[in-house]
């Protein structure tokens, strides 16, 4: 029992990537994602493609009270707003990683926004999306450098 | 050595409400483009409720028929937060700046908002607070003195602030304010008993406050409201 906690706990370590701030507080960053500069992320699977908001993002925005999600079957274009969130008494607009067609949204979030900020990479996942262009992938940053722009981000403050 | 920060600060005086949402979105793609520095909008509106992007309507206790007899109008916004009033004598300031130059976010923004708001009211002795968790905003005691809504696109701020001087509060019985029920509003005027001067100088002291707390090193003020006001009806 105790070899087969080791082994899933170095599992889950190989694909966790650690960010740390200046402040010291620690952003979490997942290897087998791709980011976009205003803080979403998008996993993409043959067409199909889950985007969400990073954990560097939900820290910044505090406790989500409101998803405003788009409609299904809405197309979305890579770096324009599809959405919004709102938190502390901001509505901050959510710009979409990539472009494509709304497959599905995630309803949970109209009853629970809170999974946002719980959750940002499973359980709060935002929008679906068949993408168009696989290519546009190449103008995000992968993990490693999406942590090296969180870090240059917070050391501005 | 980070290069020094500038804000330009136009004082507006009284805006209508419709005008100044027109005119904030015409800035906010000026700030994208970066065709502008860091702005602030200094101002006033005639009597107006507005409504947050989660249109909490069930808040405005009045008829919306019955707003036009009491001489105010209403408005639906894509900001955060609940309902609220604007009027004569309320101080507003709407920045229009990119977090992004500054590496905040919403939360950090919104406690920075509410500081400069601290520090304003402290020049007149009035020892205010900023809100519990879901109450954002300022307050005295169990009184609330300053609102706040904000919206952020692409990292760009619009709408903001807005903190009572003197404004007449029966029109805050019309409404749940920021949806939180018994809790009053209140005012600088009934916080304290020192003398307060004209509006210019207690907007220009906020503004100031504002720039303190965002660690402005320029502050540039535009006396001309017109020059932006009136560009936009020449379309």
């Amino acid at each position: 029992m105790g070899s087969r906690l080791l082994c899933a706990s170095s599992r889950f370590a190989s694909h966790l990537r650690i960010s740390v701030s200046q402040r010291g507080f620690s952003s979490v960053v997942l290897k087998d994602l791709k980011y976009a500069d205003s803080h979403e992320w998008v996993k993409i699977k043959g067409n199909k493609a889950t985007v969400g908001i990073t954990d560097h993002a939900q820290e910044h925005l505090g406790d989500v009270v409101y998803v405003e999600l788009p409609d299904v079957g809405r197309s979305v274009s890579q770096g324009e707003s599809f959405g919004a969130v709102e938190s502390v008494k901001a509505t901050s607009d959510i710009n979409t990683p990539i472009s494509g067609k709304v497959l599905q949204v995630n309803q949970h979030l109209s009853e629970s926004p809170a999974l946002v900020n719980s959750s940002p990479y499973e359980e709060g996942w935002i929008i679906k999306v068949e993408i168009n262009d696989a290519g546009e992938v190449e103008k995000l940053m992968d993990s490693d450098k999406y942590s090296k722009f969180c870090e240059e981000e917070d050391a501005k403050h | 050595m980070r290069s020094p920060r500038t804000l330009e600060v136009w004082k507006l005086g009284t805006v209508n409400y419709l005008k100044s949402l027109k005119l904030q979105d015409k800035l906010v793609s000026e700030r994208k483009a970066q065709r502008i520095p860091d702005t602030l909008l200094s101002l006033q509106h005639p009597p107006t409720y507005t409504l947050g992007k989660r249109r909490t309507d069930h808040n405005l206790l009045i008829p919306e028929s019955e707003l036009t007899k009491i001489g105010a109008e209403l408005h639906y916004t894509q900001r955060g937060g609940d309902i609220t009033f604007h009027g004569p004598h309320q101080a507003i300031l709407y920045p229009i700046i990119s977090l992004r130059s500054i590496g905040i976010g919403a939360r950090c923004y919104v406690e920075t908002l509410e500081r400069s708001m601290i520090d304003f009211a402290s020049i007149y002795g009035v020892k205010a607070r900023a809100g519990n968790k879901c109450e954002t905003g300022v307050w005295v005691g169990d009184r609330k003195i300053g609102a706040i809504g904000v919206r952020i696109s692409s990292g760009i701020t619009c709408h903001g602030l807005a903190f009572n001087i003197d404004p007449d509060l029966k029109y805050f019985e019309h409404i749940v304010p920021c949806g939180i029920a018994d809790k009053e509003v209140t005012s600088l005027r009934r916080e304290t008993d020192a003398l307060l001067p004209s509006e210019e100088t207690i907007h220009e002291q906020l503004v100031s406050c504002w720039a303190k707390a965002f660690s402005y090193d320029d502050v540039v003020w535009k006396e001309d409201p017109s020059v932006i006001l009136d560009s936009q009806d020449n379309k």
